[in-house]
């Protein structure tokens, strides 16, 4: 039990778990977004910017393998913020407000869909490097660099997932969505998205020097850049990084949430 | 009939201060539609400018000036797609339906929403060039240039506004409406927004061709930069007008089948 609840705190994660999953099969076109677009921007992108391989100092000659975990990161990063819209529907439509008044702890009511977003997110991060794969992305990683790019992945969604309902929970409309998906593309954009460290000007150099994302997208590249090999170098940063980056946005959802219904 | 069509006009008129001010109400949801193309812009020119070394990229007079066309067109993406989500909320909140029982024409209720578009694509387009100028982006084609662009992107906005609206009318649900939109940016980069489409790899060149936005972004560039080899205006005009039209007719046919449904 949960203190100052009636309710074992697993039997609620799990129902909360289980309905954020509904959304898949129950609301039309849920996996569109966070599935399809991901990979539509894996063509484009490396069709875009590929022959940016051919600049000096890049540490690939292959940009659909430098592009991948992005890509991954990105439907990882949609999934999660899908979260955060969900929810604004919910206190919309007034189903929140009946939960506010469960006997259940509140962070209980984010948990599972958090893990509802994490599950979903599978499904796009797959897609995206199996197809990658397939067209000639490189796997220099091996069965280690893959698991370097799921945890990337989940944990970028659970980071998302957290801005997601923070912001919800603040302007309380679906009409925020576009600014939960925003975060994901600053996040991801303002960091080493298109050229490596060396090929960046200006201040964005510095920005993503400091971006945390920088480090997460170093973490998923030990999976399919040959120049980022497999090291604990470059594992241990990516991995601070998401677990400061969910504390502080965690702590801003919680927040958001235990001013609700005062 | 001159009467009807000034009563119409003054309908179509209202509307669309509607649609404008409702948006503007909540400034805060807009900023993804003003901020976020700037963002990217200033992510792009910054991260990608090393490929002005590539040889065959063409001579311009500035990376900033040559890549803000893709942003007038990102910008025209998402204020034709923040206009769906508008008219998605409100039939979701009921106000649609009351509107459909006014006795105007239904095809006004459809003009009116993309005139809120065009207005808001117009602030939007200006808002654009003159940031990009301030940072260092120089237009040879000038002030008449610069109108030319802004015009062709905003006629743009009104095409991605009628289809975004055409799908909120045939399915009223903003979570799908929000799920559209990283599809955004899969228009955008199937078009050769940010680098020449001579640069784009061989099945990027050839899907590009069909991408009508192709034509208007490269129009923009054209004008911008007073350089008809690098896009044709009067294409660009054809397109965006074209896509308008088409997608303007869309939308209408998807009120009447929801009114013949209702």
């Amino acid at each position: 039990m949960s203190a100052g609840t009636n309710s074992p705190a697993g039997v609620v994660a799990w129902a909360f778990w289980l309905r954020s999953l509904n959304e898949v099969t129950r609301v039309r076109g849920a996996l569109i977004g966070t599935s399809i677009a991901p990979l539509v921007f894996l063509l484009g992108t490396s069709g875009q910017f590929g022959r940016l391989v051919g600049l000096p100092g890049f540490p690939t000659d292959s940009y659909l393998s430098w592009i991948v975990p992005l890509c991954c990161l990105q439907g990882a990063g949609f999934a999660g913020a899908a979260a955060g819209a969900n929810l604004a529907r919910d206190i919309e439509q007034g189903w929140f407000d009946r939960l506010l008044v469960a006997p259940v702890a509140r962070p209980l009511l984010i948990l599972g869909p958090v893990l509802g977003a994490i599950t979903r997110s599978m499904v796009p991060v797959t897609i995206v490097l199996v197809v990658g794969l397939l067209l000639g992305a490189d796997l220099t990683g091996g069965v280690l660099g893959i698991v370097a790019l799921y945890v990337a992945s989940a944990g970028f969604c659970t980071v998302a997932a957290m801005w997601g309902i923070a912001i919800a929970v603040h302007f309380r409309t679906q009409q925020a969505g576009p600014l939960m998906q925003m975060g994901v593309f600053l996040g991801v954009f303002l960091s080493t998205a298109y050229t490596p460290q060396p090929l960046l000007k200006g201040w964005l150099a510095d920005v993503a020097r400091f971006n945390p994302v920088s480090h997460v997208l170093e973490l998923g590249r030990q999976s399919t850049v040959s120049g980022i090999e497999l090291s604990l170098a470059h594992t241990w940063p990516g991995v601070v990084s998401l677990l400061g980056m969910i504390a502080v946005f965690g702590a801003l959802a919680l927040v958001g949430l235990r001013r609700m219904g005062r | 009939m001159i009467v009807g069509v000034a009563r119409e006009s003054r309908v179509v008129a209202a509307l669309g201060r509607r649609s404008l001010s409702v948006q503007f109400r909540r400034a805060q949801l807009l900023m993804p539609t003003f901020v976020l193309p700037l963002l990217l812009l200033a992510v792009i020119a910054s991260g990608t400018s090393a490929g002005r070394d590539l040889r065959e990229f063409p001579e311009v007079s500035s990376y900033l000036g040559f890549v803000v066309a893709g942003t007038l067109l990102q910008g025209a993406l998402l204020a034709g797609l923040t206009g769906g989500i508008a008219l998605a909320s409100d039939i979701e909140g009921g106000f649609f339906d009351r509107l459909l029982t006014a006795p105007v024409r239904r095809s006004s209720l459809v003009l009116g929403r993309l005139a809120g578009i065009l207005g808001l694509a117009a602030l939007q387009m200006a808002w654009f060039l003159l940031v990009a100028l301030l940072f260092g982006a120089s237009y040879p084609g000038g002030v008449l240039g610069a109108l030319g662009a802004g015009a062709l992107a905003a006629i743009t906005a009104v095409g991605i506004g009628g289809l975004a609206i055409a799908i909120a009318i045939r399915t009223g649900s903003m979570s799908l409406m929000q799920s559209i939109f990283p599809f955004v940016f899969v228009l955008l980069f199937t078009a050769p927004a940010f680098f020449p489409r001579d640069l784009l790899t061989p099945t990027l060149h050839d899907i590009a061709a069909y991408n009508p936005l192709t034509y208007v972004v490269e129009g923009a560039r054209g004008l911008l930069q007073d350089d008809t080899s690098l896009g044709d205006p009067l294409l660009g005009l054809a397109a965006a007008v074209g896509l308008a039209v088409v997608m303007t007719a869309l939308a209408i046919l998807a009120l009447r089948d929801r009114a013949r449904r209702a």
